[in-house]
């Protein structure tokens, strides 16, 4: 299988992190439930991933590193702690249904900042009028889903700073895949799940918190136990309930890979790849290609549409050929509204650092017959 | 042996403060407070030995992590708080 939806979740991983999930299943218990030894080796290891995550992402306390189920589960306790019915909260016009569900939930006052797509220019501008006419929050993802279009989310933050508006970043599409510096962008929380650009397992996430967040959860943390509120310090707060301690182990494996590698080779590496995929696609009669001019605009996912065909029926017959990507709307039908494609949807590859140019050159030839002519 | 508990305000917490001491060379595990110490119930502590208090005080300060409480082990087998 040629496998180009890393997008989803990056399903070929370092070797390591499979095997520190299988041996947590059977030697590590619950941190913080006890004092003997597979409790302890748990809360280390739990320790441990807090510390690496606080080190790829500038995060200055490890206490502010919060365990997740994934990025929408921090995304729900991000936007749930700082904006209520009627908020004004000022979106990209790039966001996922992680962001805008919630929001509707809410009944915040959305307005979209809507700017072209992989004009960065044109979206900060857009950021720029509405918070102008006011905002209570500003939900910005780093990395749109569906086209790889990188936001300008530090002059983005820099804006919020400047009012003082809170700033919640969706890192899904760029943890792991672009540097992201928490202390430096100043944000109210950057929520992202561990199985993508971080190769840890599903099922886990990581939200990074830089105020005073509230619980969509209680229960029990197996600290200040007499209380009946939840305790008042992080993570404990936001930590209800048995950990996910075989994902955490699998996400230190997947973290200590992408610190090893270092973000801006992965980006490299991913970025040549898309490069050669696009290159390759424009020989392909009919084929929309939505892709950057700068380079540096985009990350390792490109979409695309093949004219006269429709997208999920080409997606499938791809899948029939042993390339797994993914077609449709990708749970972001206002990326595709902005973008002019929420009609038709497109087709997304989206490359990992396991990918290479061998497999991209195979994907280019079946896609080629798969939509020739005759 | 005498030693010390710095009881934390959470595991988290005390993990922060073992790694800490153990960077400055001062051994130091964490473990479950003890219930007669534990305050809101269940919490964890950082022990130290007792020839270890004054020099763990004056890291933990410079690293910006201030002890919730302190505590002495007394012959007895409990414990008594330590004014800082």
């Amino acid at each position: 299988m040629i496998y180009l939806d890393s997008a989803a979740t990056t399903m070929q991983k370092p070797a390591a992190v499979a095997t520190a999930s299988a041996w947590a299943i059977s030697h590590l218990a619950s941190p913080g439930r006890g004092g003997h030894w597979p409790a302890m080796a748990a809360a280390e290891k739990a320790f441990a991933c807090r510390e690496e995550a606080a080190r790829l992402f500038h995060v200055k306390d490890p206490e502010r590193v919060v365990f997740t189920f994934n990025a929408t589960h921090g995304l729900n306790i991000a936007i749930k702690t700082v904006a209520g019915p009627g908020s004004r909260v000022v979106i990209s016009g790039y966001e996922h249904n992680a962001v805008t569900r919630p929001l509707h939930a809410l009944k915040a006052d959305i307005r979209v900042a809507r700017g072209p797509l992989f004009d960065q220019k044109g979206v900060l501008e857009a950021f720029r009028r509405e918070l102008n006419r006011g905002a209570d929050l500003v939900v910005c993802t780093h990395v749109s889903n569906v086209f790889g279009f990188v936001l300008p989310i530090e002059d983005v933050a820099a804006l919020c700073r400047v009012r003082n508006v809170p700033l919640i970043i969706d890192a899904s599409q760029s943890a792991g895949c672009v540097p992201v510096d928490f202390t430096g962008l100043g944000a109210a929380f950057i929520a992202m799940p561990g199985h993508k650009g971080l190769y840890g397992p599903q099922g886990t996430g990581l939200l990074l918190c830089g105020v005073d967040p509230t619980p969509v959860l209680e229960g029990g943390t197996g600290s200040e136990s007499r209380k009946q509120s939840m305790p008042d310090f992080l993570p404990d707060r936001l930590e209800a309930g048995t950990h996910n301690i075989a994902g955490i182990a699998g996400l230190l494996e997947g973290l200590r890979f992408v610190n090893n590698l270092g973000v801006e080779n992965i980006a490299a590496q991913e970025g040549m790849l898309i490069h050669h995929m696009k290159k390759g696609m424009f020989s392909i009669p009919g084929m929309n290609v939505f892709c950057a001019g700068d380079s540096s605009v985009q990350t390792g996912v490109l979409s695309f549409c093949a004219e006269g065909r429709d997208c999920e029926e080409l997606g499938e017959a791809l899948g029939g050929r042993g390339v797994a990507l993914r077609a449709g709307l990708h749970c972001a039908p206002l990326a595709h509204e902005t973008a002019g494609t929420l009609e038709t949807g497109t087709l997304r590859a989206s490359v990992s650092a396991f990918n290479n140019v061998r497999e991209v050159d195979q994907f280019l030839r079946i896609l080629g017959e798969l939509t020739a002519k005759g | 042996m005498l030693y010390y508990l710095i009881v934390c305000r959470s595991l988290t917490y005390a993990q922060r403060t073992a790694a800490a001491l153990e960077r400055a060379g001062i051994t130091a595990r964490v473990l479950r407070s003890p219930k007669s110490i534990s305050g809101e119930g269940c919490s964890h502590s950082v022990k130290i030995s007792q020839r270890n208090l004054p020099d763990a005080l004056r890291v933990l300060q410079r690293v910006g992590l201030t002890p919730k409480r302190v505590y002495i082990t007394a012959g007895d087998g409990s414990y008594q708080e330590v004014a800082l």
